[in-house]
């Protein structure tokens, strides 16, 4: 009963957290926990008087740092937070050790759902900081203070200021998608015209350019750790999934080498961009924007002058062909004697 | 797994293409050419599935034209049996390959790949054809026969392997 009413509290707390979305599967998570606890709760009896608070949007900081601390040692006792929604599911399962760390929907279910949505929170707050902090762990512990947590827990991110970057260039792309994929589905119902694969490269690689500029002094700095050896995978990652989603709204469909042609010319295009972007002192990067307009036209001039010569060359062998097979004719090696 | 079964198709495609190339004006040209438009229709199918699901193409693509091309040119100057040796071995591993990726996508959720199961029947089916096809055109009566196919086989097994990956 009064975990009941403990639940009813978290349901209210999390509303009032309001920006962070729930999705289904950290529910079904917190379901099976759960079901878990469920299985548990006759055990654990003693657990029960352990004061845990009740939720409340105030105080749910606090309860966060129960949490962060009660976590080594008592992995259970906090499941049976989760009981008040979990009744109606009518699945049953054996009772497993949570010892996973990223599997602690349960646990926190009382401020978020999963540790990854409480990671990706704090490195929002923590690109206001930016500016005044540089990409570093600094700005990481000033985004978590504004939340109400410890500057301490910006030691959850091992990757330091290497998760910052690589969080915001994974926010960046998604939001390029989006739009791309807003414009896709318009064009689609007939309320846009499609626009030209140049003038949608183009497009495409402005915004993304764009929503670096209010970190503009800082990127040289942010790109350095992109370089980083043990950065480097997860940023190419990042930079071919971009290439890719590019090239696909911009309706490419190639199933040939040119699908590998096409990719690197646009990650060539992107890079140098980027870089010209980053010494550009020319009002609203206008230097940077004819930079790419112009290596743009060249691919596209590149690719117009590989198809000529295609041609050509076909044209050319023909030629020959006809110009061997007159030859053959006038010298009487065609004629069967 | 969509990957390799798009590079089989354009290998196959070149196979037939190099045959034609040397026995195209001769008796079995007719039945080669026949053989070869249906690839053409499974590759052209696989194109689509391939753009629809975002998968990469294998980057081994110019590799493969080159040597299919000269395999079938190659087995072609064996004579017809030649061609229809290779094609035999060539469509063996081929229908090998289909079953073992049916078997794995019913393992999986037959349900999901309703489509894609269906698909992949069909072009089974087609290549088991074209198999016996070719031994009905006397591929067995070449001199070594068993050599060859043990070869050819062994290089479309490793191709798959290495379009898995690559």
């Amino acid at each position: 009963m009064a975990a009941l009413l403990r639940g009813l509290r978290v349901g209210r707390a999390l509303r009032g957290f309001g920006s962070v979305p729930k999705t289904s599967s950290p529910q079904c998570n917190g379901l099976r926990r759960g079901f878990h606890c469920a299985a548990l709760r006759l055990q654990e009896d003693k657990d029960k008087s352990i004061p845990v608070p009740p939720s409340s949007a105030a105080s749910s900081t606090t309860t966060y740092h129960e949490h962060y601390q009660a976590h080594p040692s008592k992995n259970n006792t906090a499941t049976h937070m989760q009981e008040a929604p979990a009744p109606e599911a009518g699945a049953k399962e054996a009772p497993q050790p949570n010892t996973s760390y990223a599997d602690q929907s349960g646990e926190q279910g009382e401020e978020y759902e999963t540790e990854e949505q409480l990671q990706a929170h704090i490195l929002n707050a923590a690109l206001d900081f930016v500016q005044l902090h540089g990409w570093t762990l600094e700005a990481i512990s000033a985004g978590a203070e504004t939340l109400g947590l410890s500057a301490a827990s910006s030691g959850m991110f091992q990757n330091g200021a290497g998760d910052l970057v690589l969080h915001f260039i994974a926010q960046c792309n998604a939001q390029l998608t989006e739009q791309m994929a807003e414009q896709h589905n318009q064009v689609q119902l007939g309320q846009a015209e499609p626009k030209k694969t140049a003038e949608f490269l183009r497009d495409a690689v402005e915004t993304r350019l764009r929503m670096l500029t209010p970190y503009m002094d800082n990127w040289p700095q942010a790109m350095s750790i992109l370089l980083l050896p043990h950065n480097i995978p997860d940023s190419l990652k990042h930079l071919s999934t971009l290439v890719d989603d590019i090239w696909y709204y911009a309706g490419d469909r190639s199933t040939d080498l040119n699908w590998y042609t096409k990719r690197a010319a646009l990650t060539g295009i992107y890079n140098t961009t980027e870089l010209v972007m980053i010494q550009d002192s020319s009002e609203d990067f206008q230097d940077t924007w004819n930079f790419l307009e112009n290596r743009i036209q060249d691919i596209v001039n590149t690719a117009g002058a590989a198809k000529q010569a295609a041609s050509t060359g076909e044209a050319v062998a023909q030629g020959l062909l006809g110009a061997a097979v007159t030859l053959k004719n006038l010298t009487g090696i065609n004629q069967r004697r | 797994m969509l990957r390799v079964d798009h590079a089989g198709e354009y290998g196959a495609n070149r196979i037939y293409a190099g045959q034609m190339a040397v026995l195209g004006r001769s008796q079995t040209g007719q039945l080669i050419q026949e053989m070869w438009d249906q690839e053409k229709k499974h590759l052209a199918k696989f194109n689509e599935i391939l753009a629809e699901n975002r998968v990469r193409p294998t980057l081994l693509l110019p590799l493969w034209n080159v040597a299919g091309f000269l395999l079938g040119a190659g087995t072609a100057l064996l004579g017809k049996e030649g061609a229809m040796a290779c094609t035999v071995a060539v469509e063996e591993s081929i229908s090998e390959h289909y079953n073992s990726q049916i078997r794995a996508l019913m393992e999986e959720d037959p349900d999901r790949y309703v489509e894609l199961l269906k698909l992949i029947k069909e072009f089974r089916d087609d290549e088991m054809e074209h198999h016996d096809t070719g031994l009905e055109h006397d591929a067995e009566s070449l001199p070594g026969y068993k050599v060859l196919k043990g070869a050819i086989q062994l290089g479309c097994t490793a191709a798959i392997f290495v379009s898995q990956r690559l």
